[in-house]
């Protein structure tokens, strides 16, 4: 089992940010992995992930489009960045990434 | 009395869309929104939403593109829900032809979070295969709403 973290941003922040949070939960349940998904949206930030919760994760996805805000909160973690699109394309190869990413493979 | 949260009616539905191209469809349903007193400038809107477009595709895949603008004049966000009659060209994310069309309009400061809350959660949604497939099955405005509204 992984421990993901991850944030979503889209540009609008209206419907890829939510959707791309959705895939995201939908594939690393599938994977049975853990996973916690902070958005930035237009309605703000919710779900704002806690310092234990990232402390505790052995990687993070940034699915994002655009700047996010407390990105200082990763330094030093396992980061994989993706866009908004890729995550809803295919939610499943971007939680294989992240768990790669954690097991040392190449990307 | 109107309820508290009906977020939609049967006037967000169209059915039998008879747009021609994806440009076609935005600017058809913009009407719609125009109409139902979301937007006050159906070209502007129509014009926005082909820019955000073409920064990247809304066309997510599974015959469902979810095109989108941001506005000033607007008070309410709202959407416009479509089934077009034939499937369009939107270079979609998975090639897919589109059917199903979320046409979305929000303020841009942000004025109601309730409706926005809505949209977000009903894009959440769309990556659910089996509501999805629900919503490629239904074919009346009352049972559009009901998934729509669950």
């Amino acid at each position: 089992m992984t421990k993901i973290v991850a944030i979503t941003a889209c540009i609008a922040g209206i419907a890829h940010t939510y959707m791309a949070a959705a895939n995201l939960k939908k594939y690393a349940k599938k994977e049975g992995d853990e996973i916690k998904v902070e958005t930035q949206g237009a309605m703000g930030i919710e779900n704002k992930l806690s310092s234990q919760d990232i402390k505790d994760a052995d990687v993070v996805i940034f699915a994002v489009d655009t700047s996010i805000s407390g990105k200082e909160r990763f330094v030093g973690k396992k980061v994989l960045k993706i866009g908004t699109s890729e995550v809803i394309k295919d939610g499943d190869s971007a939680i294989k990434k992240a768990e790669d990413l954690v097991n040392g493979k190449k990307q | 009395m109107e309820k508290q949260n009906s977020f939609l009616t049967k006037d967000n539905i169209v059915l039998n869309l008879d747009a021609k191209s994806r440009e076609d469809a935005i600017a058809q349903l913009s009407e719609v929104l125009y109409k139902n007193g979301i937007i006050t400038d159906a070209d502007k809107f129509t014009r926005d939403v082909l820019k955000r477009e073409s920064m990247t595709t809304t066309g997510i895949g599974k015959h469902i593109a979810i095109p989108h603008g941001k506005s000033t004049a607007i008070k309410v966000p709202s959407m416009v829900f479509a089934k077009n009659k034939t499937p369009l060209k939107w270079n979609s994310l998975d090639g897919s032809k589109v059917t199903m069309i979320f046409l979305m309009a929000v303020s841009t400061n942000n004025g109601d979070k309730e409706h926005l809350k809505m949209l977000a959660h009903l894009s959440g949604k769309l990556m659910d295969d089996s509501f999805v497939s629900k919503l490629n099955k239904a074919n009346k405005t009352k049972d559009i709403l009901n998934l729509l509204e669950d």
